[in-house]
């Protein structure tokens, strides 16, 4: 099963052309989504789009820069919700950058997954062990009356 | 109302059962190289594994003579369908990436 997400794009033009569609936020939005990055580690920025209801997701990633090696590489979080605060997909993302003869090779890694699954397979777990402890709870009630708790 | 023969709170009860999820979260498995993680016999884990599946859990496929089990997207947040759509997701900015930066050098020339 994939767990992360790999593309790999050549673009024949230099590797400082492209880096500023990258960490340009107004380029950025020409092709990405509307933004409030800045190139600074530690920077807490937004992407905005349309809530994606498949995924249950409002359309807010929820992002921090995580390294910037200039013309090289880039690496930001990549997180998402519901809505209210709540995290359900918390991935990372990483563009690499390599300089060829007649262009730019860039390299995108959206990795993550997996733990997210993890979260998922807990969130359920705890999610069900509620419910069914609700269940049992109403079948002693029948039983035994609800004089007992 | 029909009941399951084994409900979700029955399945994960047990500590195996967890642990055979935990194992299959991380890749599809047969049911003999699951049973390798375990000190119990085969008729054992393939107990476990039928109140897994009963309890949709797990899907399981025959291939050849292996019997491979695999966890079931449905009740784990589609992680599938998050990787497809990010994947497709990515691919549509790039390719959109694409034209803006020929055009941007085209206007240069």
């Amino acid at each position: 099963m994939t767990k992360s997400i790999h593309h790999q794009f050549f673009f024949p033009h230099p590797p400082e052309m492209v880096w500023e569609y990258l960490t340009n936020a107004e380029l950025m939005a020409q092709w990405l989504m509307k933004n409030d990055f800045q190139p600074i580690v530690g920077h807490e920025f937004q992407f905005r789009t349309n809530p994606i209801p498949s995924l249950d997701i409002d359309g807010i990633m929820y992002c921090t820069v995580l390294e910037i090696i200039p013309f090289k590489k880039l690496s930001y979080s990549w997180k998402a919700g519901p809505g209210g605060g709540k995290i359900t997909l918390d991935t990372v993302v990483v563009w690499e950058l390599q300089s060829k003869e007649k262009g730019t090779d860039l390299l995108l890694e959206h990795s993550g997954f997996l733990e997210i699954e993890n979260l998922s397979l807990y969130n359920g777990m705890t999610d069900g062990w509620l419910k069914n402890v609700n269940k049992i709870a109403e079948r002693l009630n029948a039983k035994y009356g609800t004089t007992i708790i | 109302m029909v009941q399951p023969s084994f409900d979700a709170f029955q399945a994960i009860a047990d500590p195996s059962r967890r642990k055979m999820l935990r194992l299959l979260s991380k890749d599809s498995l047969t049911i003999n190289s699951l049973g390798e993680h375990f000190d119990m016999s085969r008729p054992a884990v393939s107990k476990h594994v039928k109140i897994l599946h009963a309890a949709g859990f797990i899907s399981i496929q025959d291939i050849g003579r292996e019997r491979h089990c695999t966890l079931k997207q449905d009740g784990f947040h589609h992680l599938q369908e998050w990787i497809d759509y990010f994947d497709k997701f990515w691919v549509s900015k790039l390719k959109k990436l694409e034209t803006l930066l020929n055009n941007k050098s085209q206007n240069k020339k």
